[in-house]
């Protein structure tokens, strides 16, 4: 530039001429036609829901001032014990709030399986086989091990059933209510596929329905069926996705479970038609308060526990949940995460391996996970260094835990479990009329005209 | 966990746990993994219970005022004591009878029982004189179950091994997610059976009502009488040397031989092309709707 020259007017980085952009067909929407319309089938994934929900940032703690008194970290005791079917002749008694859900033997690799059932055995919690029948490896790792009755009914075994701690009946999960379960023929491996009873390597689309009761006057028959073979001696517990939560826990409460398991719209899933993930179910905030209701008001707190799973990322959120009303927080995607997913390792070349960056990765349906977490690939899977990653599960299990004790002692609660509604505030009118709590700076909860009546 | 008990970590301080379930970085090196368990280790691993039964010690049991678990609990006490045939009189269509029993018993039923009869059993041979509810033999793993009159619906609802048998007719839904072992119907059964089937044989002497073997997987249906119709990929094979052998075997066995033989039979199989939803033509992803 010579001397005295004015610098040039850089040129707009928009189009002036530009009428608008579509907010109904923006571009990502547009690729997934053209996509769709090569394929002439519903696209999978793994993961969770991508769109924006209400959630756990929606709400917030009224901590203790001079209103309330508040308990001393570390120094003041914070008891986070929790147990699950206190009813049932043997308990599930955990030391954290926090259990790792069932995630399937197929979706997940040995090595991931038995990862977190190490880590969740540390941190003094409990693990569910999930999908797919018991690994004898999974059980022997793990000190309370719930067994999944799923609708596939894939390698159920009544002399695995019997080594259970608790019996899990699968009926819906939040991230696609009202499927079955999936998994592709990557990943369906002769192994795999001889514990299911499977030729290998097909789609596997599980069914919907259990095979043997329809509605919940069967399944009472069945629960007690399944105490009979058992003895009456574990909890059962049934895990529902998020619907039409109150009347659905209401038939639930009737069938007379040990504990119900909400799963929200923000769980995830190993995988699922993306669709059915973005689509199906509602906030965890809104039916864990749905689900409490239910099962106040039939009478029956403090014999049939409330377990809530969907979303769970810190212990902000396991206190949340906790203060809206569940007794005890199932996690799954999070533990993936501590297992290593989407995790840029060494090993890993995301890129080339998924077409994904490390942080953007859903491919957990494919089986080519980069670091060896959602694969039966061997190769894959010896990324994965099971000992460290066990490790890594107890350090985030006990992270969630005095996380979210650090909460309830700002609250100036000694026990976990004390925490309430009343704790939280919502920032947004959805929140507070889904969540049943006040817009902060208010006394008004959008819905309700008198809050203490609720 | 292999060498150290539940109860024993309860009582542990944080530090001795974190050595006993073996996370020390001496012990973490070098994947433990494989070799962390004891051959000798039980606990969580083995199966808690096969006491040793004789089969010439009968006793009989009245189920008359008794609830469905002080009977199942009483046939267990029996087996304890080394009984090894039980006769249960009166069930009185009682659900959930003889269920989990996991180990050899001859279990005789004088009477008609309700939902879940002997469900999630591995090893009994039951047999039941009057008729079943729904899922009757439900997840049995060995064993055989044979059954004088009819039977309700979802007959051997995901059964993985054994033979479960019905000289009457059965409802709707038999064998549906049946993963292995035999269903033989001696009459007729409804609709929708064989559905989503994966493994094993299911033979039906009679008629077999609508959507027969709709989605199955893989595993062969043999029916005797009309099929009202296939379900999606469900589809007709030759009936081979082989099979013909097979039912004479088994139908004999249990007394179900039709006069005329087996030649009649139908044999329905997985079409197979649901296996993989992208391998299909255009125009035959319609299959599905
Ligand atoms: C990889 C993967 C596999 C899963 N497999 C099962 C399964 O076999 N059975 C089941 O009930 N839920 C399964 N789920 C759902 C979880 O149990 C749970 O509902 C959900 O992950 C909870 O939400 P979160 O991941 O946000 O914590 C799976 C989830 C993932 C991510
Ligand atoms: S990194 Fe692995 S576990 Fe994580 S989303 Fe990708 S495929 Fe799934």
């Amino acid at each position: 530039m010579a001397d005295g020259d004015l610098p040039k007017k850089p040129a707009l980085a928009r189009d002036v001429n530009r009428i608008g952009n579509s907010f109904i067909f923006p571009p990502a929407v547009m690729d997934d036609i053209h996509i769709k319309s090569e394929l002439g089938r519903y696209r999978m994934r793994g993961f969770s829901l991508f769109k924006k929900i209400p959630h756990w940032d929606d709400l917030t703690f009224l901590p203790g001032t001079l209103t309330r008194f508040v308990i001393e970290g570390y120094r003041e005791k914070c008891e986070t014990k929790t147990i699950i079917g206190p009813r049932a002749k043997k308990p599930i008694e955990l030391d954290i709030p926090v259990y790792i859900t069932g995630m399937s033997f197929g979706a997940l690799s040995y090595e991931a399986k038995t990862a977190l059932a190490r880590g969740a055995t540390m941190a003094g919690t409990a693990t569910c086989s999930g999908e797919g029948g018991m690994i004898p490896d999974e059980r022997r790792y793990s000190s309370k091990w719930f067994y999944q009755c799923i609708q596939s009914r894939y390698g159920f075994n009544p002399n695995h059933l019997v080594l259970a701690d608790g019996c899990e009946f699968f009926i819906g999960q939040g991230c696609k209510v009202g499927l079955g379960g999936h998994l592709m023929g990557q990943k369906v491996t002769d192994q795999v596929a001889e514990m299911r009873s499977l030729p290998a390597g097909i789609d596997q689309r599980s069914p919907a329905r259990h095979p043997d009761w329809l509605g919940p006057d069967d399944l009472a028959l069945k629960i007690q069926e399944i105490r009979e073979a058992t003895d009456w001696q574990i909890p059962i517990q049934l895990k529902l996705g998020a619907s039409r939560v109150y009347d659905d826990v209401r038939m639930a409460v009737k069938c007379d479970p040990d504990s119900i398991y909400i799963d929200g719209m923000e769980g995830g899933t190993g995988a699922g038609p993306h669709l059915a993930t973005e689509d199906t179910g509602v906030p965890g905030m809104a039916a864990i308060r749905q689900a409490r209701k239910a099962i106040d008001d039939l009478g029956k707190r403090g014999e049939i526990t409330l377990v809530y799973a969907g979303g769970i990322r810190n212990g902000a959120d396991v206190a949340k949940a906790i203060a809206l009303g569940a007794d005890a927080i199932a996690i799954g995607h999070s533990a993936m995460m501590a297992l290593n997913c989407n995790k840029d390792i060494p090993e890993a070349n995301y890129p080339e391996e998924v077409g994904a960056e490390p942080g953007y990765c859903y491919h957990c349906h494919t089986g080519r996970c980069p670091v060896g977490v959602a694969t039966q690939d061997p190769k894959l899977r010896e990324r994965l260094d099971p000992d460290a990653a066990a490790e890594r599960v107890y350090n985030f299990l006990h992270t969630l835990t005095i996380e979210a004790q650090l909460f309830a002692r700002a609250c100036g609660k000694t026990y976990l479990h004390s925490l309430e509604p009343e704790d939280l505030a919502a920032l947004t009118m959805e929140a507070s009329a889904m969540a049943g709590v006040p817009l902060a700076g208010t006394n008004h909860t959008v819905g309700i005209a008198d809050y203490h009546h609720l | 966990m292999a060498s150290v008990s539940d109860a024993e970590l309860k009582n542990m301080t944080q530090e001795e746990r974190v050595t006993a379930l073996g996370m020390r970085t001496e012990q973490l090196t070098g994947k433990s993994l494989y070799l962390e368990f004891d051959p000798d280790a039980t606990e969580n691993f083995t199966y808690p219970w096969a006491p040793d039964v004789d089969f010439n010690k009968r006793t009989e049991l009245d189920c008359d005022g008794k609830t469905t678990t002080e009977v199942n609990s009483s046939i267990r006490a029996l087996m304890k004591e080394g009984y090894g045939t039980v006769v249960l009189k009166n069930p009185r269509g009682m659900h959930s009878l003889g269920v989990g029993i996991l180990s050899r018993l001859n279990l005789i039923v004088e009477g008609s029982t309700g939902y879940f009869a002997v469900g999630l059993i591995d090893g009994p041979n039951v047999r039941i004189n009057g008729r079943v509810g729904w899922s009757c033999g439900e997840n049995m793993m060995s064993g055989t179950i044979l059954i004088e009159k009819n039977a309700g619906s979802t007959f051997g609802a995901a059964i993985r091994g054994g033979d479960l048998v019905c000289r009457g007719s059965v409802g709707s839904r038999t064998g549906i997610d049946q993963k292995g072992g035999t269903i033989i119907v001696g009459g007729d059964t409804g609709a929708l059976s064989g559905f989503m089937m994966q493994r094993g044989r299911m033979v039906v002497c009679g008629n077999a009502g609508k959507n027969l073997g709709d989605s199955m997987y893989d595993g062969t249906i043999f029916v005797g009488g009309e099929i009202k119709s296939l379900g999606v990929d469900a589809i007709e094979a030759e009936l081979t040397d082989l099979d013909k052998a097979w039912l004479t075997r088994k139908l004999t066995q249990y007394g179900l031989m039709p006069d005329k033989g087996v030649d009649h039979f139908t044999k329905v199989v997985a079409g197979k092309m649901l296996w993989n939803y992208d391998n299909l033509e255009p125009s035959e992803k319609k299959l599905i709707l």
